[in-house]
């Protein structure tokens, strides 16, 4: 060839060169320790599931994970700050669902559904009533029976209102067509140790919980498509003739100035962790059920729950 | 109880980090905005390569040190380090200004010690049937314990009854402000963002203590302290003996202070002003509670590092933590694989809870010698170091200490607006302990009445529901005595004086 | 005390208490616009408790005369530079960051302290001194503790 054509190859070569030189290092990395803001305070379900990707994540990621707690406001005061982090893709936050989507829809917190960028939805806590192992309870038809005869009179704690709890609690009325009592409490933990002091009849927890407390409980019924494995004897809504199914999911979220392979890059990270088999059976022994929503399959999941948590909170009466 | 849990706790491993953690405890709880809490939560990561016994034994011996070390800046700069001193600084802060600082923090730490051990034996002996009172405890329960805080606030406030009262209901609606946990309401922000978290405890005890002696300190040039005739010598001999003399009083605190930490969600600022009341309704004629009675020092430190061992037994027999740190150290439990619950206490799981029950007694022993040691240095540092390095270094500390609690600098501008607000006021009586009481026991007794009330209602017998369980009537009538006590005092001095 | 002296501290408490009661009354009626019940009961009662408690302080200091001093003496400019220096350091640290933000409230806080004479000796112990403390606490906070200080 002559040279004109060899100088339009060499350009051409070295130019295609330099484009796949700068493909792969573009991809985002990991500088330093990485900051995992949970806006509740300690000894939560968040805190837990986050304590327990800790030491996945330092073995596959060779980087420390740290744990700073930010609570305020039910999670509000943590993802009303969440956008005004660095988003350098070393600091990320736990949000929760449904608060994520009730909250905002109530009042003015300062954040936005909409506006969470959130990456992965790595489990939930399905929804469970639990009472005491010496409660005249012996199963769901027995608490609604003494609803029906007794409207009003059947006290079930939880945590905090206009949560998962408090939805469940409004939602199962609806389909017993009963009237019970819901005693608001600071956290799962507050609501658990009334039910154990024999102050409410009941609690609406989560199956975390019935794992943590094991003989001293007892679950009615949990809120899933089949039984939990760590469960068999438990009944599901769906098998006792009430549609419910769902919980509390948690995940993560990056600000919404995160570059998108730093956000990628997060999506896979979380879901190496969630795909190693260690780590799911940890979560499963200690009550949590899986999930696996990353950032591809995020604004489907998140679209479909805002609009379920919206017309229950509605029918509900929390929100307009 | 096995023989082998004692040995495992003795190990040359074991016993260094017990060392460690209250050397470390003492120092981080010393440093206004240093919570226990935080101290333990990020040293939980350290912990899941050791054996669940040793992680336990150092987080346990973080906790107790630092519960100790809020007594130096409680008694030298009249700032709790942590919320559980804020009693102290009734007698410690009034002590160091006479030149019996020194004096002060060895009682602290005798006091501490012997309380710690109270709780720590508490937790090895009577575990199991003593979880049942965390459960006993209803809201309507909370809500007496902490109208009892309240009232003690006013018996305490002897003379300024009425600003007392009025900084406690102050402290009351500053607690209210931001997201309602009882309701999704949002209350007193203003439509403002930052408040929409609420004032903090720990930022607000910084700002409303630490800050109005700041701005005194620079005002005039005498010396911060006096110093006494011989600082190189810690009174140790002379603390003891108090010690020694008070016996009734260090036991009576470390009960309360026991028991106090059982209850979720109390913590060891209400213990310290359980435990102080008490000792000065008790004590003689001759006392001088709140100018610098030795007696008051020792049941504050006593009852507020039994709440260590007690507040680990809801945290061990129920899997409900006791206090915040002990929240963050069921997570690290929970990460090892360790299940709460009375099987802990069998055996088998039984040498891991066991161990470090036997561990965080050492530690507590052990805090003897090194909180002795750690104190006089403390105590010289800040007696001997020119105010134009103390004012600096003490403000810089109040600065990253309140940032660090939520990486926030509206944090450390609401902790300086309110310094300067707790400053102008208390020039006119009102003093900053009734607030910070009040910021403390304004959720718990607003969480209380709120479900006590639904629960109440639900039942359709509210005012048995108030006034006719007996664990609140015993409560409300401790309430009534604290409040007649004052005037029944000062009827009997008045009469006794010819 | 001096009858001035009097005045002024009974202004002083006035004012105070005055501020309370406000700040009561702002308390009742944010509490009108609550939506839910039962967040309304607390705050009105503690509101109505601080009225009270207010009011009765401040009648009962006026007649019985204030025993507080007041503001006290001291030098003013002190006080202001104090308060203004870790002020401007809040102001500061999202701008330049922590270190020259704190540097900022060390630095007026040092100058406000110091009573005696400024000598060369004084400046170079307590520039090393403070640089040694503040590079300490922000090595132990920003690497020991993991704090993200700006």
């Amino acid at each position: 060839m002559n040279r004109r054509t060899a100088l339009k190859h060499a350009i051409a070569a070295t130019a295609l060169s330099l484009c796949a030189a700068s493909g792969p290092s573009s991809a985002a990395e990991l500088s330093g320790p990485v900051n995992y803001v949970i806006p509740f305070g300690p000894g939560g379900e968040s805190d837990i599931s986050a304590r327990f990707q800790q030491p996945f994540f330092k073995k596959m990621f060779d980087q420390d994970m740290v744990i700073s707690y930010q609570p305020g406001g039910g999670g509000a005061v943590g993802w009303a700050s969440l956008n005004g982090l660095e988003a350098d893709g070393q600091t990320i936050m736990g949000i929760n669902l449904p608060h994520i989507v009730i909250q905002p829809a109530q009042k003015e917190v300062g954040y936005t559904t909409e506006g969470i960028n959130a990456f992965h939805f790595f489990h939930y806590t399905p929804d469970a009533i639990v009472v005491q192992a010496d409660s005249p309870y012996m199963t769901l038809a027995d608490l609604v029976a003494d609803a029906t005869e007794n409207p009003g009179q059947v006290t079930l704690s939880g945590s905090g209102k206009a949560t998962a709890n408090h939805l469940a609690q409004i939602k199962f009325d609806k389909l017993a067509g009963v009237k019970t009592t819901y005693v608001p409490f600071k956290g799962t933990g507050a609501a658990v140790t009334a039910l154990l002091g024999g102050q409410v009849k009941g609690a609406w927890g989560y199956t975390t919980v019935g794992a943590a407390q094991g003989e001293a409980v007892r679950m009615l019924a949990v809120a899933m498509q089949e039984r939990h494995p760590l469960f068999p004897d438990v009944p599901t809504f769906i098998e006792l003739g009430y549609d419910m199914v769902g919980g509390a999911y948690r995940g993560i979220a990056l600000p919404d100035s995160a570059a998108d392979d730093v956000v990628t890059m997060w999506s896979d990270m979380i879901s190496q962790i969630n795909a190693d088999e260690e780590f799911r059976q940890q979560m499963l022994d200690n009550g949590f059920a899986m999930l696996d929503v990353d950032a591809a399959g995020m604004d489907a999941f998140m679209a479909e729950r805002t609009e379920e948590y919206l017309s229950d909170a509605r029918e509900a009466g929390l929100i307009e | 109880m096995e023989a082998g849990s004692f040995l495992a706790a003795l190990t040359p491993l074991n016993l260094l980090l017990a060392l460690a953690g209250v050397a470390a405890g003492t120092l981080i709880g010393s440093i206004p905005g240093l919570t226990a809490t935080m101290a333990v939560a990020v040293l939980v990561p350290i912990t899941f390569t050791m054996e669940p016994a040793s992680a336990l034994i150092l987080l346990g011996a973080i906790y107790t040190g630092a519960i100790y070390g809020g007594a130096y800046a409680a008694i030298l700069l009249n700032t709790p380090g942590t919320p559980s001193a804020i009693a102290t600084t009734f007698d410690g802060y009034p002590m160091a200004q006479r030149g019996d600082g020194d004096l002060a923090v060895a009682l602290a730490c005798f006091a501490s010690v012997t309380g710690g051990l109270v709780g720590a034996l508490a937790l090895l002996f009577l575990a199991p049937p003593l979880s049942r009172v965390a459960l006993a405890f209803g809201p309507v329960e909370y809500f007496w314990l902490a109208i009892f805080g309240l009232s003690l606030i006013a018996a305490l406030s002897s003379g300024a009854l009425w600003k007392g009262l009025a900084g406690g209901a102050f402290g009351l609606i500053l607690s209210s402000v931001g997201v309602a946990e009882v309701s999704a309401d949002i209350r007193l922000t203003f439509g403002s963002q930052t408040m929409i978290g609420g004032f903090g405890v720990v930022g607000a005890l910084i700002g409303l203590y630490c800050v109005p002696v700041l701005i005194d300190l620079v005002a005039v040039p005498e010396r911060h302290l006096k110093i006494a005739d011989e600082i190189d010598t810690m009174p140790i001999g002379r603390a003891a003996r108090l010690v020694l003399g008070s016996k009734v009083n260090v036991l009576r605190s470390s009960v309360i202070g026991t028991l106090v930490g059982i209850l979720p969600g109390a913590g060891g600022s209400v213990a310290g002003l359980v435990a102080y009341s008490e000792a000065k309704r008790n004590a003689g004629p001759e006392q001088r509670f709140g100018q610098g009675e030795p007696d008051g020092i020792i049941a504050t430190e006593s009852a507020n590092n039994a709440t260590v061992g007690g507040g680990f037994i809801p945290t061990l027999v129920l899997g409900i933590p006791g206090t915040p740190p002990d929240a963050v150290i069921l997570g690290a439990l929970l990460v090892q694989g360790v299940r709460t619950g009375p099987a802990l206490f069998e055996s088998g799981g039984g040498s891991i809870a066991y161990t470090f029950i036997y561990g965080l007694l050492i530690a507590t022993v052990l805090m003897l010698p090194v909180g002795l040691l750690i104190g006089r240095y403390a105590y010289r540092s800040i007696v001997t170091i020119p105010k134009a390095m103390l004012v600096p270094g003490v403000a810089f500390m109040t600065v990253i200490g309140t940032f660090a609690i939520h990486n926030s600098v509206s944090d450390v501008t609401l902790m300086i607006l309110l310094g300067v607000f707790g400053w102008v006021v208390g020039r006119f009586g009102f003093s900053a302990s009734p607030i910070v009481l009040g910021l403390i026991l304004g959720p718990i007794a607003e969480q209380g009445f709120v479900q006590g009330w639904i629960i109440g209602s639900a039942m359709e017998d509210l005012p048995g529901m108030f006034f006719g369980r007996p664990l609140s009537l015993a409560i409300i009538a401790f309430t009534l005595m604290s409040l007649c006590w004052p005037m029944v005092a000062a009827r009997r001095q008045a009469r006794a004086t010819p | 005390m001096s009858d001035a002296a009097r005045a002024g501290s009974s202004t002083g408490t006035l004012l105070v208490s005055l501020f309370f009661i406000v700040a009561g009354i702002v308390t009742l009626y944010d509490t009108t616009t609550y939506t839910d019940v039962d967040s309304k009961v607390f705050p009105r009662a503690a509101a109505i408790l601080l009225i009270l408690a207010a009011t009765i302080s401040l009648v009962t200091d006026l007649v019985r005369g204030a025993r507080e001093s007041g503001f006290g003496n001291g030098d003013w400019w002190r006080r202001l530079l104090l308060v203004g220096a870790m002020l401007a350091c809040c102001l500061a640290m999202p701008l330049t960051g922590f270190l020259p933000a704190a540097a900022i409230a060390f630095l007026g806080a040092l100058v406000a302290a110091m009573h005696q004479r400024w000598t060369a000796r004084h400046v170079l112990i307590y520039g090393v001194s403070g640089a040694v403390l503040m590079g300490g606490f922000y090595a132990l906070f920003r690497y020991g503790l993991n704090v993200p200080l700006p």
